[in-house]
């Protein structure tokens, strides 16, 4: 007999898992707890109980993504309004559609895969299209319009505002260096090297600040799961 | 019997008699309709109406909609106002004014002076009533109008300046696209996350290991994916010279048809098509997490020398650079989601911030017409830092002289950055 | 001929969009929001590809993985079932000396979980309302392999990023160059911002230093140079990506249609 590590560790968890599910709770909480420790032992290093877990994951989430696409996609979006009006002018794209999609498929046939292209290049050529308007009018000209303000801002007495103006002109010059730092057509020497420094700080603290922002939440993920463990199923706490 | 008991009982036979006769009465009058009653509800004193309405067709959509304007009732002074308190305006509408009753399309809050009608049919004509309503139930209906008519038009004007912009900057890159493409040299500055693509791969096939190239978690209808997938083409040209292997797992099904494409094509173009093989992209599954959890394992049983990830990533990014390190992977990281920009760079070697992940295939093309497309990137940065400084200028001045030229001004370059 | 026409539809497909952002009569008025639709519906017939690509690669996986291991099993002699039935696990999990045969019972169980997913799905099995029922109904078997398998994987896949936050974070600690000092200090002042202990940390300070207070310091943090540095990637971004739908419109950038010579 060839017993290695792995085998072991595969029959004890087995063999604990059939012991805690015979104590009730239900075999599925079981299951549902036997995925969220394989995965978590991941962390420790790859192994059996990770590969097994990682295997079904893939598997269902594949299959789960197919029939949602099946039933949301092809039925409620293709079929449903196809059946409804077969013949009228409202039905041409769906059928330029259809035509489409299957000629996605012709991948399958080697001598005329190249006809897949086709589909390809609607795909590609809509999304450039699409995103260079909403590009040009979200992320461009909105930020453009929010940074266009007066640097000085009043309190109601009359008296400036300090606090804020130095505020709004720091907005004004981290908008200015950061942009400066993205240009690529002058290299980035004397003045010009400066503040294009000075703009990848502004950069760092951006990262920084959306870095200390996710952490708590991604702490919440992890007492989630511990609640699950530790309550749901051993029902340790309550 | 003392008086003042009988004249109690009197007085109230009266009253009862009075109510008798009063609800007798009212059970012989017919319901009113709502118009009627409160007509002849105590005399509420009607609001002023409102004045100078007009109705257009609404500018810029595709038909099917009229705008109705009017100048807000004299009365309609806020709701916490002495005497008449306006509580909003009913707008009414009919294809006949003469013979056909008007009936209500919508309301408008107290202090507004436009609706928006959007019901209507571009085939007919509309009058409409804009009715002032008071709190205490009185109404003044203003003068009617119409004929007014829908219909769709072919620009839409409240984006003028989106297609000014728009051409502004289109303009400059196709100058710099043409102008290099007749020979003109630019300059482009370094940029190390690409300086280092070549190194990265060159360490892989030093180590024969294999390479790892993550599109991201997007379809192709997302332009951060087709940025990935374009990257890949020129990784792919230096792959497939050094003869190292590829792996790249996908997490969409369109992705892995057009990484195919892109790889097998680097291939011919190097004289090397026999090398190829459709293995080297596979379909994982659609689940992000799904997706990340089969990445691990191929990380940690490949061991990949280098991990590339291009493309649109969302929380997964951290778990897939995090694992990328723990087995010495060099890593360069692309994407223009500013939520996962902090993570990779974090945890890889090389982050390319967001414009540069779209500059990046330009970069790596070294062909002078991509290179070209970048300097006129670069136009449209210097109208925006012009944009800003002029407006943020102007607005300050103004604020210090309290000149109204200079503020109008202002607000003039701010216009040209509004969204309808 | 066989790229020419594609990069032509590219070329009429991207430049009627633009166009027709500004042009709301119809039919160009609901072009953009209607190509959403019509993708999903392409990405479905696409989907055969992919869902096919599985079932290859793991279907390959594990015929060889069987053989190889019946291989093994015969070379011990005796009667090989029993072998095979014995040496189970360490046939099935990785102890193959042919490399290309180990782990064939992970590309097994990766078959059964998408064919299992696709039947239940598809023929709505064990659905209180039948067929006609909704596929997502909490009781149809469906729905419970999400609860009980998908939900707990995909819950704690998202929750090993707490792990991976601190092990980044000790990254960045290391790493001692200025940049990434801004960004862990930022980190750390956003993060404290953010905890009771902030304000208790800071809390002595008189009045007069108030935005010295943690979390008004964290604030202003936000809502300034965090701003200002959003606003530079977001019109970076926006320039990058219309240059980048240019360059493929145009056909200057056309890696990703593949190859003339087949």
């Amino acid at each position: 007999m060839n017993l290695r590590p792995s085998t072991i560790l595969v029959l004890v968890v087995s063999a604990i898992l059939f012991v805690l599910s015979a104590n009730s709770y239900g075999f599925a909480l079981t299951l549902a707890a036997f995925f969220t420790l394989g995965i978590f032992s991941f962390l420790y290093k790859d192994n059996p109980m990770y590969k097994f877990c990682e295997a079904v994951f893939v598997g269902i989430s594949a299959g789960y993504w197919f029939v949602s696409l099946y039933y949301q996609n092809l039925l409620a979006k293709l079929i449903d309004p196809l059946v409804a009006d077969p013949v009228g002018s409202g039905a041409i794209p769906y059928y330029v559609v259809a035509i489409l999609g299957i000629m996605m498929l012709m991948r399958l046939v080697p001598s005329i895969g190249w006809i897949s292209r086709w589909p390809l290049s609607v795909i590609v050529g809509a999304t450039a299209g699409l995103w260079f308007i909403t590009y040009l009018q979200s992320n461009a000209m909105l930020q453009l319009q929010n940074t266009i303000m007066p640097i000085q801002e009043y309190a109601a007495d009359g008296s400036l505002n300090w606090y804020q103006s130095i505020g709004n002109l720091t907005v004004m010059i981290g908008t200015i260096t950061g942009v400066i730092y993205f240009f690529f057509s002058k290299e980035h020497k004397g003045a010009f090297g400066t503040s294009a420094k000075v703009g990848i700080w502004f950069l760092m603290i951006t990262f920084g600040a959306s870095f200390g922002y996710t952490v708590m939440s991604r702490m919440s993920l992890l007492i989630g799961r511990m609640d699950f463990l530790f309550g749901d199923w051993l029902q340790l706490i309550l | 019997m003392n008086r003042s008991f009988v004249r109690s009982i009197l007085l109230l036979l009266a009253v009862t008699a009075w109510a008798v006769f009063a609800v007798a009465q009212d059970d012989t009058t017919q319901p009113a309709p709502a118009d009627t009653l409160q007509e002849t509800a105590p005399v509420a004193e009607a609001p002023a109406p409102a004045t100078n309405v007009r109705g257009e067709d609404t500018p810029g959509d595709e038909g099917g909609s009229i705008t109705v304007f009017w100048d807000q009732s004299a009365d309609d002074t806020g709701i916490d106002a002495e005497g008449i308190t306006v509580i909003g305006y009913e707008i009414r509408r009919t294809i006949d004014a003469d013979n056909v009753p008007f009936h209500s399309v919508g309301f408008a809050a107290p202090g507004s002076e436009r609706f928006e009608d959007a019901t209507t049919s571009d085939d007919s004509t509309y009058y409409y009533v804009v009715v002032t309503a008071s709190r205490d139930g009185g109404r003044a209906e203003s003068d009617v109008i119409g004929p007014v008519q829908s219909s769709p038009q072919w620009f839409n004007t409240n984006r003028t300046n989106v297609f000014i912009i728009g051409l502004i900057i289109s303009a400059a890159i196709l100058y710099f696209i043409a102008s290099a493409r007749k020979g003109k040299q630019l300059f482009i500055r370094r940029i190390a996350g690409l300086e280092a693509v070549h190194d990265a791969i060159g360490r892989a096939t030093e180590m024969g290991r294999p390479i790892l190239y993550i599109p991201g978690i997007q379809d192709m209808d997302d332009v951060q994916t087709v940025a990935g997938v374009t990257i890949l083409g020129y990784v792919a040209r230096t792959i497939a010279e050094y003869d190292t292997r590829i792996d790249v797992p996908t997490s969409r099904s369109i992705v892995m048809s057009t990484a195919r494409e892109t790889i097998k094509a680097a291939y011919i173009s190097v004289g090397r098509p026999d090398a190829y093989s459709d293995d080297a992209v596979h379909y994982v599954t659609d689940e992000q997490f799904g997706y990340v959890a089969a990445v691990d394992g191929i990380m940690v049983r490949d061991k990949p020398a280098t991990c590339f990830y291009m493309g649109a990533f969302f929380a997964e990014s951290l778990i897939m650079a995090e694992t990328g390190n723990s087995i010495g992977a060099i890593q360069i990281a692309g994407t223009a989601m500013p939520a996962q920009l902090p993570f990779f760079v974090a945890a890889c070697d090389y982050t390319l911030i967001g414009e540069e992940l779209f500059a990046a295939s330009a970069y790596l093309s070294n062909e002078p017409k991509q290179l070209g497309s970048l300097k006129g990137q670069d136009v449209g940065k210097l109208v925006a830092m012009l944009a800003i400084l002029a407006g943020v200028g102007l607005f300050t001045l103004a604020q210090l002289t309290g000149a109204e030229t200079i503020n109008n001004a202002a607000q003039w370059v701010q216009d040209q950055f509004l969204l309808n | 001929m066989r790229r020419q026409v594609p990069l032509i539809i590219t070329f009429v497909v991207g430049s009627v969009l633009i166009i027709a952002a500004f042009i709301p009569h119809y039919p160009f008025g609901r072009l953009g929001e209607n190509f959403s639709l019509y993708f999903d519906i392409i990405a479905v017939f696409a989907f055969i590809l992919g869902g096919g690509n599985l079932i290859r690669i793991h279907g390959g996986k594990f015929t060889r993985g069987i053989k190889l291991s019946i291989a093994a099993a015969k070379k011990t002699g005796g009667f090989w079932p029993l072998t095979f039935l014995i040496e189970f696990p360490f046939l099935a999990f990785g102890g193959l000396e042919d490399k290309r045969g180990r782990d064939w019972f992970f590309s097994f169980i990766t078959l059964a979980g998408f064919v299992a997913m696709l039947y239940v799905g598809l023929f709505k099995i064990g659905n209180p309302d039948g067929w006609g029922g909704n596929v997502t109904h909490p009781l149809s078997t469906f729905q419970q392999f999400y609860i009980y398998m998908f939900n707990p994987l995909q819950a704690t896949m998202y929750a090993l990023l707490a792990f991976f936050v601190a092990s980044a974070s000790y990254r960045a600690f290391r790493a001692k160059s200025p940049e990434a000092t801004i960004l862990l200090a930022t980190a750390f002042i956003i993060l404290l911002g953010r905890t009771p202990a902030g304000a208790y940390a800071t809390g002595w300070m008189p009045e007069s230093l108030s935005f010295l207070h943690v979390p008004n310091l964290a604030n202003w943090i936000m809502a300034v140079p965090n701003l200002a540095g959003q606003r530079a990637i977001l019109i970076g971004i926006a320039l990058g990506v219309i240059a980048m739908s240019l360059r493929v419109i145009l056909g200057v950038e056309r890696t990703y249609l593949g190859s003339d010579r087949e």
